[in-house]
């Protein structure tokens, strides 16, 4: 009704509107100019840091000119473990979802679950790492409680995208790889995957930028000290990540160069995040150009 | 072979413009039917069944660990160290001392929700509006341009947030409005906050904008409205439920957040008082950058420090399971909503 009453004045009804779809640009544009602000000013601070000598030295615990040599390393190595502990897992709940659960109430059930393991604040699953890998088993801080906590926080993503991807592959594909006399098995394998591969790769790799920049869970599982060995691949060890030395050196307050420091790894995951999101974009087209 | 003169026709001149079978597709997968490829058919998704039900295990596993303790603090346990407390000493007092033996948690519930609230009050109407943007006004280039901002934005890791709140807006915030006293608190909290959470509410309310059967814009349109009537009256009414939805999934996103508030909200967990005294004594607004804490800020801050089994130590892990029990709070909250939405 309130629609039909303010036909009666067009004239302004039609200047709200502009108004309106003015408000609607600015607000747009306002997020653009937030975003390039940030990213700007990020990577302004943290530009005169950025030297080669500041990625390829080892820290320091007290005084200025440390580097970060073995935080980049600890970070990759955790993504690649956690994403290598979390892909099988997040793989088979997907096939699972997607070809096996049908429509009923068990699906219904599954996509319940993953939904809320996906809105677990990661603090949470920081908490539930710390009890059962840090303290029950005895592991204390190391990389392999951060990258099977971690993993946690990849699973449930990595199953929603799988999920999808193959929800995606056409029935006639599948239908085809039947009447060649394929089993299900085999057209899961051999047919519906490899089609809703490059999907799932787009979203490992959005998977891997969040794990890449996740600093809660590991400032609990991980800790906040890396090995004096570089590089160190025991699973036993610490393993301080970027953006955990970026929360640590400013909250801790040891180092004199404490901000030049987050200044230049806040600018290092700015750009790996660039990096990431580029590939995703590439990946995407690739798609796009395949399915077409 | 074709007897009908149709496709004898139509035939020969498709074949033509078909490419040679080998570009055209890869071989097709030889299919071998072993007794092991049918055992393996037939078993097979009971790996998959258990990857699903490892999820649920998941979820049941992190409640029973963070229920054993969290739950602890108000049980004589022998593992506890010290007093045994009560219910009533944690969830409803606003006395937090754990050095003088005083548990409430109130102050850090209140400033979860508080620096919620207000992160939830500038980024959804923003949200949402940019999501009727997207879906129903922005040219193509604009829409795609708005995606990759928003992936940006969501991609952005909480630390980075944080160190830009604390080395560029608190300075600003402290020497434009606050006479360059040292700013922290709600409303910086808030503004970094609603920067995190709006991607999640576009997307979902792009995707609920788009979801709209077409009628509901035509229909509106034929009846003479304006664009804008017709997005006011018709097309946010009708995606009511899917938005409420989105605001719901960005609200348990900013309460779960922890970092990024940690790192500029000024962790004070004695809040209420110096509110009260800013109220009294300054104009309303230095109210809002009063130095705060909140549930997961105060789980950052103090977990390191504590040691296990004291009462002080199994109440923060009260706080971590009440921050799981309101996740979960909000997920079934959505699927409520769901189910009242128009098809």
């Amino acid at each position: 009704m309130r629609a039909i009453a303010t036909l009666r004045s067009p004239s302004r009804a039609k200047h709200v509107d502009k108004f309106m779809r003015g408000v609607l640009w600015v607000i747009a544009l306002g997020f653009i100019l937030v975003l390039a602000v940030f990213v700007g000013a990020i990577l302004h601070q943290g530009w005169p840091v950025l030297r080669l000598d500041f990625l390829t030295r080892m820290p320091e615990t007290l005084e200025a000119g440390g580097g970060i040599k073995p935080q980049i390393f600890n970070s990759i190595y955790l993504v690649l473990l956690s994403l290598g502990l979390s892909l099988p897992i997040g793989l088979g709940a997907g096939v699972y979802m997607a070809e096996y659960a049908g429509k009923g109430r068990t699906l219904n059930f599954f996509r319940l679950c993953i939904e809320t393991l996906a809105a677990t604040p990661s603090i949470v699953l920081a908490l539930f790492g710390m009890i059962v890998f840090v303290q029950t088993l005895g592991w204390s801080f190391s990389i392999r409680s951060g990258a099977l906590t971690l993993a946690l926080l990849n699973i449930p993503v990595i199953t929603r995208v799988t999920e999808v991807s193959l929800m995606s592959v056409p029935r006639e594909l599948k239908e085809a790889s039947y009447g060649l006399g394929a089993t299900k098995l085999q057209t899961i394998l051999k047919v519906a995957l490899p089609y809703a591969a490059t999907g799932i790769l787009t979203g490992l790799v959005l998977t891997a930028g969040r794990a890449f920049g996740e600093s809660a869970i590991l400032v609990f599982t991980a800790g906040t000290n890396t090995s004096a060995i570089f590089p160190d691949f025991r699973l036993t060890v610490p393993g301080e990540t970027l953006s955990v030395h970026l929360w640590y050196v400013t909250s801790d307050g040891t180092l004199p160069d404490a901000r030049e420091i987050a200044a230049g790894t806040a600018a290092v995951m700015i750009l790996v995040l660039l990096i990431l999101n580029l590939s995703v974009r590439f990946l995407d087209r690739a798609i796009r150009r395949r399915t077409r | 072979m074709n007897d009908s003169p149709e496709s004898s026709l139509v035939a020969p001149a498709l074949l033509l413009e078909l490419p040679a079978a080998d570009r055209l597709a890869p071989a097709p997968p030889e299919f071998r039917q072993s007794r092991f490829h049918r055992l393996a058919d037939r078993w097979s998704h009971l790996v998959f069944l258990a990857c699903s039900l490892l999820v649920v295990a998941l979820i049941g596993g992190i409640l029973f660990f963070l229920a054993a303790r969290g739950l602890a603090a108000f049980l004589p346990l022998t593992g506890n160290t010290g007093r045994t407390l009560s219910f009533a000493e944690v969830f409803l007092s606003t006395d937090w001392a754990p050095s003088s033996d005083h548990f409430g948690i109130l102050p850090f519930l209140g400033g979860s929700l508080a620096v919620t609230g207000l992160a939830l009050l500038l980024a959804a109407p923003t949200g949402i509006l940019t999501g009727v943007f997207i879906a129903k006004l922005a040219p193509s280039w604009m829409r795609s341009l708005m995606r990759q901002v928003m992936d940006l934005l969501v991609g952005i890791p909480s630390v980075v947030y944080g160190i830009f709140g604390l080395t560029i807006i608190l300075p600003l915030v402290s020497h434009s409005f606050l006479k360059d006293a040292p700013a922290s608190g709600f409303a910086i909290s808030a503004m970094i906050l609603s920067v995190m959470i709006v991607p999640t509410i576009v997307s979902l309310a792009t995707d609920a904008f788009e979801g709209l059967p077409l009628s509901l814009d035509e229909g509106s349109q034929a009846l003479g409205s304006s664009r804008w009537q017709a997005i006011w009256h018709v097309l946010i009414p009708a995606a009511r439920p899917r938005l409420l939805t989105a605001c719901v999934l960005g609200l348990g996103r900013a309460i779960g957040e922890a970092m990024a508030v940690q790192m500029v909200i000024g962790n004070n967990p004695q809040w209420i008082a110096l509110m009260r005294e800013f109220t009294d004594r300054a104009p309303f607004l230095r109210a809002l950058f009063t130095p705060a804490a909140t549930l997961t800020t105060e789980l950052v801050q103090e977990l390191p420090n504590t040691p296990t089994g004291s009462p002080w130590n199994n109440v923060l892990f009260a706080m971590g399971l009440l921050l799981y029990l309101l996740t979960m709070v909000l997920i079934l909250a959505t699927r409520r909503f769901g189910r009242n939405e128009v098809a």
